[in-house]
């Protein structure tokens, strides 16, 4: 809809577009040779979609309706209700099985179940006009009421479900539930102010616009599940934040969405999710039969997988991975630049809370040889906590350079020559905008050792890692975040919005601005405010904006693969066997 | 594989005891002839001669800094380059950019370290369960030897269980760090050495010298502290010097699988072949070198240990 493409990613340098998630589950990496980098330089080369250059393939007719295509991811999904999820392990399955009503190709938003839809001059009324002939896997049509019946459900939600722990995204949409339980922790009302179904169209209301909307409704959380198969549960059962998801999340025989593919099952202890084609799906029917996600955690081991044959594609690739298996024959195609990494200042932890200090430990850091020897060509230094390709992204930010003599000097200045600093770091995953945790955290190191600071490395597995560092317990900690929508408030909303232990700054000045920003729904009015806001974040400088880089996804020389999308948000059904 | 083990430690013991009592000289003079000649036991104190000066002084040695990323931006490990052997880098760099042959000299005193310390907690330990063991058997009457019994019955369970799995489940108890490694790999070592004592001091104990303390009216604790403990020592020497080669495997081991010292300042052989594994397929070398550090410090403490222990067994003696 109103996604403006055309600055969208023709900024330059480096970096662009993103992809799902976040903190997240999605780990990987990878990228490409040297083609990204000699494109480095060209000011208009699209760094958020670039072109496919691969001309499109015969399909192996036997292979696709007999071999099961099987695809290495890097952790399992945690729930199949995807309103339940906030991870990108659980939305590449997810999205696979159910639709959302507004989509990607590439950034830009494009229909999803809605054919087109409109919306009111204070952005507060949100009409869809939905495909005709859409069905659910279990046979039921798609209209307006089963929309709405979904829309309503989430805000009736009770209990544990109103936690974070389960609805991430869906609080952060909605702000609150119909009746908000006390002890979850939701003081804001919600804003979400009813569904009418007629017919084909749904039209959604809200109290208040924010520039999550229309984002919100291409999310893999807010995909549709058939209002017949919600029937068979209750939503009930969950008392507190800390339950365990009910039984029904995790077996593949309740739920049914209109995806090109039907949930078939969960293999717990193979760790295999196993979906199967809808023939009767509205779009192109898919050509592979039979499509199985396995875990395997270990990137040599995925990889090791996908030369002895024994999977067809893996996600997260190693940067270094990425030449050798290319040369080996295997397809390697990089996604577009749509995620940042960082490294935060933690304020609640003196003297980081000195201004001077968070200065220093910047000029420290030399982010460029992150950017060169660490990740993936094509990366970039960040200057902000968002990419280059989107709407607000500011020239005129404070930037702090590498340089160890000056921040020897204002350390001393604030009188922190001898400084010691705990620095958290992940151990047991990559990400999509970090490869390689240790060995970035091993350079950080160094470079704020080289000025005086003693670290005391901190090595957290992954599963601590988010509540730690949400719990503010780690002064120092490398985190980053793939964009969900093309929208600036998708980057700094959600960091920046409140005072939180995660940074530790109560500054009103960024925290207003946000808001203000948010409720603007004039997409270049909007723009302006969050380049203001960018400067501003970035005097404050509550963390250090590391780099932009481009994950990879690797598929096996006989298999033509889906577009990728810098969103992480690839459509499983466009790939295929090839005949050769 | 354990009746093996067991066998071999009986062997040992038989060999302590026999020794003493055969022919003329003392024991350890007559050992020491026969070891000056062994090719074995020259070529095994050359690797562990070196290796221990390597280690103690390491640091003086090491021509650079082994933490600091000195040449960290010509190594780009996202496009697999590693600059090899060079003048200034014998081993060429590491992926962060630090000098290879520096911290595979500092490297090897942690590795040292680990071993020794790690011997030292198992010997101790072993020492103070088989010598109760032993003693309770031979003075403590029916109690006494059920006593033994119990105690021994433990330690074969111990012994029956793979040296690294229960080293794994001490470190996985304490968690990550080199204390841990060392105590991990020594608690993994305390039934070796508690079997092999309380045989060497049950073989001890029908000596003639035992006999005539005994009936000289010295107490029984003393005869057990003063004689039979300080002459039954000798095997147990010579197994502590295999021990040390599989204590430096199992260190690197578990420092390999995570367990060991995670402060990236401290370059330990074990955690080097960790880091190397993920650019093996484009940086061989980064694992080869603390690979086959590994291998010929546990080669040569092995052919110490082995030459040792053939010395002392009266079966290979004419040979000598």
């Amino acid at each position: 809809m109103r996604t403006s493409r055309t600055t969208l990613a023709r900024r330059a340098i480096g970096a662009a577009a993103g992809a799902i998630l976040s903190f997240g589950l999605l780990t990987a990496c990878g990228s490409d040779g040297g083609s990204d980098e000699d494109a480095e330089s060209a000011e208009d080369f699209d760094f958020t979609c670039p072109e496919r250059e691969d001309a499109e393939r015969a399909p192996d007719e036997e292979a696709n309706e007999n071999t099961p295509f099987v695809f290495g991811t890097p952790g399992d999904p945690s729930s199949l209700d995807p309103v339940f999820a906030s991870d990108g392990e659980t939305f590449r399955i997810t999205r696979q099985v159910y639709d959302t009503l507004l989509d990607h190709d590439c950034t830009e938003m494009v229909p999803g179940l809605a054919e087109s839809w409109e919306q009111n001059d204070e952005g507060t009324e949100w009409t869809f006009h939905l495909r005709e002939g859409v069905t659910f896997h279990d046979g039921t049509p798609l209209d307006g009421a089963a929309v709405c019946a979904n829309f309503d459900r989430w805000n009736n939600f009770t209990g544990g479900y109103q936690s974070p722990n389960y609805t991430y995204y869906y609080s952060k949409f909605f702000d609150g539930y119909a009746e908000n339980d006390p002890e979850m922790g939701i003081e804001a009302e919600t804003n979400y102010a009813g569904c009418e179904a007629d017919g084909l169209t749904a039209t959604i209301r809200i109290h208040e616009y924010t520039a999550n909307f229309p984002g919100a409704f291409s999310m893999a959380t807010t995909a549709i599940v058939s209002p017949g198969s919600l029937e068979q549960i209750t939503d009930d059962e969950v008392e507190t934040a800390d339950d365990p998801l009910p039984e029904y999340t995790q077996t593949a025989d309740v739920l049914a969405g209109t995806g090109p593919y039907q949930l078939a099952e969960w293999d717990h202890s193979g760790q295999a999710v196993t979906l199967e084609r809808f023939d009767d799906y509205w779009g192109e029917t898919a050509e592979v039969k039979t499509l199985i996600f396995r875990t395997i955690s270990d990137e040599n081991a995925r990889r090791q997988a996908l030369e002895a044959g024994d999977i067809h594609g893996y996600d997260l690739v190693a940067p270094a991975d990425v030449q050798p298996l290319a040369e080996g024959g295997f397809q390697v195609p990089t996604r577009g630049v749509f995620n940042i990494l960082y490294m935060t200042y933690t304020q609640g932890h003196a003297p980081l809370d000195d201004h001077t200090v968070r200065e220093a430990l910047s000029h420290a850091v030399d982010r460029q040889r992150i950017v060169d020897s660490v990740l993936p060509p094509g990366g970039t230094v960040a200057t902000q906590f968002m990419p280059p390709s989107l709407e607000g992204w500011s020239e005129d930010v404070v930037t702090y350079e590498h340089d160890p003599d000056l921040a020897q000097e204002m350390l001393a200045d604030a009188g922190h020559e001898d400084l010691t600093l705990e620095f958290c770091y992940p151990t047991d995953v990559t990400r999509p905008y970090m490869p390689a945790p240790k060995d970035i955290f091993d350079i950080i190191a160094s470079d704020l050792e080289a000025v005086g600071v003693t670290v005391e490395a901190t090595p957290i597995t992954w599963v601590e890692y988010i509540p730690t560092t949400r719990s503010g317990d780690c002064p120092l900690y490398l985190l980053g975040w793939t964009g969900d929508f093309n929208e600036a408030y998708n980057f700094l909303g959600t960091w920046f919005a409140t005072e939180t232990t995660e940074w530790g700054f109560d500054n009103q000045a960024i925290f207003d601005g946000l808001a203000e920003a948010a409720a603007e729904p004039d997409p270049s009015v909007r723009a302006e405010h969050w380049a203001g806001l960018n400067e501003l974040i970035m005097e404050e400088l509550p963390g250090l904006p590391i780099s932009h880089s481009p994950p990879s996804i690797a598929f096996a020389p006989d298999v033509y693969p889906m577009d990728v999308s810098p969103l992480t948000q690839e459509d499983f059904s466009q790939m295929y066997f090839a005949a050769e | 594989m354990t009746p093996a083990k067991i066998e071999k430690l009986e062997r040992l013991v038989e060999a302590g005891a026999q020794a003493r009592t055969a022919e003329s000289g003392s024991l350890w003079r007559q050992s020491f002839r026969r070891l000056r000649r062994s090719p074995m036991a020259i070529a095994g104190g050359a690797i562990v001669g070196v290796f221990v000066l390597v280690a103690v002084l390491g640091p003086w040695i090491a021509p650079y800094d082994p933490t600091a990323q000195r040449w960290g931006d010509e190594v780009f490990l996202n496009r697999n380059v590693f600059p090899g052997p060079r003048a200034e880098n014998w081993f060429g760099l590491d992926h962060l950019g630090r000098d290879m042959f520096s911290r595979m000299i500092v490297g090897a005193r942690q590795t040292l370290l680990v071993g020794v310390v790690a011997t030292l907690i198992g010997f101790a330990a072993g020492a103070a369960v088989g010598g109760t063991a032993a003693a309770a058997g031979t003075f403590g009457g029916r109690w006494g030897q059920r006593i033994e019994a119990v105690i021994m019955r433990a330690v074969d369970v111990a012994l029956s269980i793979p040296m690294l799995l229960l080293a794994l489940s001490v470190a996985a108890l304490l968690g990550p760090s080199l204390t841990t490694v060392m105590i991990a790999v020594g608690v993994a070592q305390i039934p070796i050495f508690a079997r092999l004592l309380r045989g060497s001091m049950l073989a001890q104990a029908h000596s003639d010298y035992v006999l005539a303390a005994i009936s000289l009216g010295v107490p029984k604790g003393r005869i057990v502290i003063s004689h039979i403990f300080p002459n039954s020592l000798g095997p147990v020497i010579v197994q502590a010097t295999l021990v040390l080669a599989t204590a430096i495997i199992e260190a690197a081991a578990l420092s390999y699988l995570g367990l060991g010292n995670p402060d990236p300042g401290n370059p330990e052989w074990g955690t080097m072949l960790a880091d190397a594994q993920r650019f093996l397929s484009g940086a061989p070398q980064l694992a080869i070198y603390p690979a086959v550090g590994i291998i010929v410090t546990a080669l040569g403490f092995t052919l110490l240990g082995e030459a040792m222990r053939e010395s002392l067994d009266p079966r290979l003696r004419r040979q000598g």
